[in-house]
């Protein structure tokens, strides 16, 4: 093969490349181990609700709304923007801290495509991860032995695999950009899950500023909110959710290859 | 020589500090020692030709083009950075190849450069090692092999043999200086000049961001042979050595240390006193005996202050 040496290597070429290099990195850590941890605690939840089935304890929620609470109120609201927080704003800080960035950054590539092969793999470890998690978690509350229709709840299980992995995306783009922004960007994305968020049980506009309105109103789950989500809980246009979801994720994503595209990153010896 | 680093009036700081001033200067074909000491502006002066850091002001070109923001200029330019970091979990090969495959070459190409590369490094043998196993001076080989394995025309090494033993010290100052041969431009720098004595004799020193000099080392060392030498000396009977010392022409001064048992003579010509020292020295038992002066520190403060 030729090289072009006048030229960067092409954009694709370079982000599946910086993909490889990254992937094994990435599912091979702790912070790995962590997000299996995590993605594993709703599994446990139902594998003990099964139990208590099984051992003929009453229980106050159907399999199914069970799981429904798992996917709205442990999977989409809590856990998968923790492992995005977690693993996106690490993208480009962990290679900062671990001094490995100049490796990349003196190969003949475009630099947004680092970052791009960073996300990608950043996609595939967190979906690889979660997705069969929602999947376990599914299977373990609605079985025959459990009185519900698997069949009936198929639809629901597709419709919630592509929620979450549109919330690992969107989520994922934000803390990205928030990672190259951001010297430190623990503490505000915290503070942006569990602070700004809320804004999604407000009345009025307020709750289109957060990105948990837009994936919320996409699940067809509707489990009792508490408080003022009970009150003004509303559910926004599935086709609005999407552009707007799909908006976050491209700006969020272009934002971060400008920035880490222009920034210089000084390795201290 | 045909330049291929200029730096016109390049000056870079950080905040307030200014870790390189105003530098001009034009490195060509062949091996060039960047000698300073440690925060002298080395490691900014070659990130600066590695594209790393933008010039706060000035200009830096390699092979005719703006440092900074030319990624295109990555295949011919190969960087060996000096900090100790790698991605612990992949083998050597896979370092290698991983890196080649993002300097554009197909996987069979990848594997044989990375193979090349590897064995001129003497790490063949532990390709299939990942690098978190490595020793240090096997870390530093497999660094130094990331940065030559595609090629390049410039060279850049950043302290290339910090950590090695002697055997691999000796393979690899052999390396860079077959590459200085072959025509390729090699930057080399260092804190230890006898380092950069064995891979060349062009070098830039670089002192508090300025060039203080440039040209042949044999004209650093006539420098230094000028500079007042300073020996320290343990001794049982210190002032039995002070008395033996005293009084030989080249010696400048001496002092005693407060434990009562050090003698630091200061010295014009250093060879004369180590010549004259032998009797003094077995008569008053000296124990030990080191030379300060031994870095390149104290030679820079006195060629700064010249």
């Amino acid at each position: 093969m030729t090289r072009d040496i006048k030229r960067p290597v092409p954009f694709g070429r370079a982000a599946r490349a910086v993909f490889d290099l990254a992937l094994e990195g990435m599912v091979w850590s702790r912070r790995s181990l962590l997000m299996v941890v995590l993605v594993g605690l709703p599994v446990l939840v139902a594998v003990a609700y099964r139990v208590g089935v099984a051992a003929r304890l009453t229980a106050s929620l159907t399999p199914f709304a069970l799981y429904g609470d798992l996917v709205v109120f442990v999977y989409l609201r809590n856990i998968l923007p923790l492992v995005a927080l977690f693993y996106a704003t690490a993208l480009v800080a962990d290679e900062v801290e671990g001094k490995t960035l100049t490796y990349l950054l003196t190969r003949p590539v475009p630099r947004p495509a680092i970052l791009a092969g960073k996300f990608a793999a950043y996609a595939a470890t967190t979906l690889s991860l979660a997705l069969p998690a929602v999947l376990v978690t599914f299977f373990v509350l609605l079985t025959r032995s459990t009185g519900m229709s698997l069949g009936a709840g198929a639809p629901d299980l597709f419709r919630d695999l592509g929620v979450l992995a549109l919330a690992l995306l969107a989520y994922g783009a934000l803390f990205t950009l928030m990672g190259v922004l951001l010297k430190r960007p623990l503490i505000p994305g915290l503070l942006f899950l569990y602070l700004w968020e809320l804004l999604a049980n407000l009345p009025g506009y307020l709750p289109r500023l957060t990105l948990t309105a837009y994936l919320r109103s996409l699940v067809r789950h509707r489990p009792a909110d508490e408080g003022l989500a009970e009150i003004f809980g509303e559910v926004l246009p599935a086709l609005l959710c999407l552009e707007v979801l799909a908006a976050v994720v491209v700006v969020c994503l272009a934002a971060a290859a400008w920035i880490f595209s222009t920034r210089e990153y000084v390795m201290d010896q | 020589m045909s330049a291929t680093i200029e730096f016109v009036r390049a000056s870079r700081w950080y905040g307030p500090v200014i870790a390189l001033n105003d530098v001009s200067t034009t490195l060509g074909p062949g091996v060039t020692g960047l000698l300073g000491p440690n925060g002298a502006g080395k490691s900014t002066f070659l990130k600066l030709c590695a594209g790393q850091l933008a010039p706060s002001q000035g200009e830096v070109k390699v092979l005719g083009i703006p440092s900074w923001g030319a990624p295109e200029l990555f295949h011919r330019v190969g960087l060996c950075p000096e900090a100790d970091a790698f991605w612990d979990q992949l083998t050597g090969l896979q370092f290698l190849t991983g890196l080649l495959r993002l300097t554009g070459y197909d996987e069979a190409e990848c594997r044989q450069r990375a193979e090349n590369a590897l064995h001129a490094v003497a790490l063949l043998d532990a390709k299939d090692r990942k690098i978190g196993g490595y020793s240090k001076g096997m870390r530093q080989r497999v660094k130094l092999a990331q940065a030559l394995a595609h090629e390049p025309e410039v060279l850049l090494l950043d302290e290339p043999v910090s950590g090695m033993d002697p055997v691999n010290r000796r393979r690899v100052v052999d390396l860079v200086k077959k590459m200085g041969r072959e025509g390729r431009t090699v930057v080399v720098s260092s804190h230890i000049l006898h380092e950069v004595e064995a891979m060349t004799r062009r070098v830039l020193l670089i002192h508090n961001g300025r060039i203080l000099a440039e040209g042949d080392v044999r004209e650093i060392r006539d420098l230094m042979d000028e500079h007042p030498h300073t020996v320290a000396l343990r001794a049982r009977d210190p002032r039995a050595l002070a008395g033996a010392v005293v009084g030989l022409p080249h010696v400048l001064s001496l002092t005693f240390g407060t434990d009562g048992e050090w003698v630091t003579v200061q010295t014009a010509k250093p060879d004369e006193l180590y010549g004259n020292l032998a009797a003094a020295a077995e008569q008053a038992g000296v124990t030990e005996m080191y030379s300060p002066d031994e870095n390149l520190e104290s030679v820079f403060r006195y060629l700064v202050a010249r």
